[in-house]
C-alpha cells in the first residue's frame, strides 16, 4: 500500500511539473544601461555585441554590462546592422552606402544601383538584402553580388511605405514595412507571399527578427514588441519596460530589445509565466539563433 | 608684351584671393518633434542635397538643426523655414548669422492674448500618429491669433485648445490644422500636403 501511495505522489509530481513547463513566455529579466548610446541596430559578430548609434554616427562594441569596449566613428547615420562571424554589415542612411567591416577593415558593398537611405541589411550565407528606405524597395542577392529589386511605394500587398528592416531566412525574405504598419513576407524571387500584423494596429513597425518559429516586431510608437508565429498569429505582446523600441534580436536564447531614446537594452528570458499573466500559445525551439 | 604678361600674372594671382574670400552664412533652426530617427535623419539628408550647402548637422536629442550656405546666395531665414515645413518638419525658432556678423531671426513671435480675453477650452478630433505630428498640430493651432494653449494627445487624437472666443473659434483652428496636413472632423487636409508629410506621420485618413 505504501508503494502505491508513493507511486501516486510521484505521478502527481510529474504531471504538475509537465504542466508548469508548458506555461512559459518571454519575461523581462534585466535592463542594461548603455549610457550615451541611442542604439538603432544590434548585431553579433565573433568580436561580440555591436550597436549602431545613429544619432552619434558610430558603431559601439559593448560588453555584457553595456560598457563600451570600442567604437568605430565617422559613419553617416548607421542603421539596422547585421553580423556574420567576423563580418559586420552597416547600412549608412546618410551617405547611401552599405559598409562591410571585416576585422576592422572597411569596404563598401558594390551595387550597380544607387540607394536612397539604406535603413536595414541582412546577410544569410552568401545572400544579402537591403531595405532601401526612400526608394520603397528591397534589394536582394543570392550570391552577394548581383541584386534584384522588388517593391514600390504604395499600400497594396507587395508595396512598401518606407521599409526600415529586412531579414533573410532559409526560404523567405521578411520586411518591416514600417509605415504601412505591417510585416511582409516574400520568396527569393521577390514574389509576395503573406502579410503579418495588420490586425494589431501597429504604429511604425521599425524592426524585425525572425527565428525558426517566431517573428519579433518592434511597434515603435505603441511602446511594445509583438511576437508572432510564422503564420502571423500573435503569440505574445511585450510591453513591460518597452519604450520607443526600434530593434530586437535573439541571441543565445535571450531576447534583446533596444529602447532607442532611453539608451538601454532590455533582456527577456523564456521562462515560466507569473501567475495572473496570460500568453496566447506555446511555441517551440526558443533558443534557436538565426 | 610686357604689359600683357603683367596683366596675366595679376589675374592669376587674384584668382586664389577671390576663392579664399568665399564666405558662408550660418543657419540655426530649432525643430520640434524629432521622435523617429528615420524621418529626422531624412531632414538632414534632404538639405544635404542642396547645392553649395555645408556642415549640415542635426542633433536628434535637442532638435538643433544647423548648416552653412554661401553668402552670395543671400538665402533668407524665411525661405529656410518654408523648406523645413515643406519637408514636413516643424520649425519653432531660427536665426541666420551673416558672414559680416549681422543676425536675422525667424519671425514667429506671437501677439499676446488680450488682457480682456474671454478664454474658453474646447476639444476637437485631429488625425495624427506621432511626436512629429504632435509638434505640427500644436504649432498650427497656437499660430492662430487668439489661441492661448494647445495640447494634442496621440493616443486619443484629441486636440484641446484654449482660445479667446472674441478673436477666433474652433472651426478656424481646425482649418489651420488641416492646412498643416492633418484631417480633423470637419476639415480635410489637401492630398498634396498630406503626401508631403514624413513617413511616420502617414496617419489613417478620415473618411467624410
Amino acid at each position: 500500500m505504501k508503494y502505491i501511495y508513493s507511486l501516486l505522489a510521484l505521478l502527481m509530481f510529474i504531471s504538475c511539473a509537465e504542466k508548469e513547463e508548458v506555461a512559459k513566455s518571454w519575461q523581462l529579466s534585466k535592463t542594461i544601461p548603455i549610457t550615451g548610446i541611442n542604439a538603432i541596430g544590434m548585431a553579433i559578430t565573433s568580436e561580440g555585441f555591436w550597436l549602431s548609434d545613429g544619432d552619434h554616427n558610430r558603431l559601439v562594441l559593448i560588453d555584457n554590462e553595456g560598457k563600451t569596449i570600442k567604437t568605430i566613428d565617422s559613419l553617416e547615420r548607421p542603421m539596422h546592422i547585421d553580423g556574420a562571424e567576423e563580418i559586420l554589415y552597416v547600412p549608412q542612411y546618410g551617405n547611401d552606402e552599405v559598409s562591410v567591416f571585416t576585422n576592422g577593415e572597411k569596404k563598401t558593398l558594390f551595387l550597380l544601383d544607387s540607394l536612397d537611405a539604406p535603413a536595414g541589411v541582412s546577410s544569410y550565407k552568401q545572400e544579402k538584402a537591403i531595405a532601401d528606405f526612400y526608394n520603397n524597395r528591397i534589394l536582394y542577392s543570392n550570391d552577394g553580388k548581383k541584386f534584384i529589386s522588388f517593391g514600390k511605394e504604395g499600400k497594396a500587398t507587395g508595396d512598401f511605405y518606407y521599409p526600415t528592416d529586412v531579414q533573410i531566412t532559409e526560404n523567405h525574405i521578411w520586411v518591416a514595412d514600417a509605415y504601412n504598419n505591417r510585416i511582409q513576407v516574400f520568396d527569393k524571387q521577390g514574389t509576395f507571399l503573406k502579410v503579418i500584423g495588420v490586425d494589431q494596429k501597429m504604429n511604425a513597425a521599425t524592426g524585425i527578427f525572425v527565428t525558426s518559429t517566431e517573428v519579433f516586431v518592434t511597434d515603435f510608437e505603441n511602446d511594445r514588441v509583438l511576437v508572432f508565429n510564422h503564420d502571423g498569429v500573435l503569440q505574445q505582446e511585450l510591453s513591460k519596460g518597452v519604450e520607443k523600441p526600434i530593434e530586437v534580436i535573439q541571441h543565445q536564447g535571450q531576447l534583446f530589445v533596444s529602447n532607442y531614446r532611453k539608451s538601454e537594452l532590455l533582456v527577456f528570458d523564456w521562462k515560466g509565466t507569473p501567475e495572473g499573466e496570460t500568453h496566447q500559445e506555446d511555441t517551440q525551439d526558443h533558443d534557436h539563433d538565426h | 608684351m610686357k604689359k600683357i604678361i603683367i596683366i596675366v600674372f595679376a589675374v592669376l594671382l587674384a584668382i586664389p584671393a577671390v576663392q579664399a574670400q568665399k564666405t558662408y552664412d550660418q543657419f540655426e533652426v530649432q525643430v520640434d518633434g524629432l521622435g523617429c530617427p528615420f524621418c529626422a535623419y531624412g531632414l538632414e539628408k534632404k538639405f544635404k542635397e542642396f547645392k553649395g550647402i555645408k556642415k549640415v548637422k542635426i542633433d536628434i536629442e535637442t532638435g538643433d538643426f544647423s548648416f552653412a550656405y554661401p553668402s552670395e546666395k543671400a538665402l533668407t531665414i524665411q525661405a529656410v523655414e518654408e523648406q523645413v515645413k515643406k519637408a514636413g518638419y516643424t520649425p519653432m525658432s531660427g536665426r541666420v548669422t551673416r558672414h559680416d556678423g549681422t543676425v536675422e531671426e525667424m519671425v514667429g513671435a506671437k501677439e499676446a492674448i488680450a488682457a480682456d480675453a474671454e478664454l474658453i477650452t474646447e476639444s476637437a478630433f485631429v488625425a495624427g500618429n506621432c511626436e512629429m505630428c504632435q509638434a505640427r498640430i500644436v504649432k498650427a493651432s497656437t499660430d492662430v491669433f487668439g489661441v492661448a494653449t494647445a495640447v494634442w494627445n496621440k493616443d486619443t487624437k484629441l486636440l484641446e485648445v484654449s482660445y479667446d472666443k472674441k478673436t477666433t473659434n474652433l472651426d478656424a483652428i481646425e482649418k489651420a490644422v488641416a492646412k498643416a496636413g492633418h484631417d480633423t472632423k470637419n476639415h480635410q487636409a489637401k492630398n498634396g500636403t498630406y503626401k508631403s508629410l514624413p513617413g511616420c506621420c502617414a496617419y489613417e485618413r478620415v473618411e467624410y
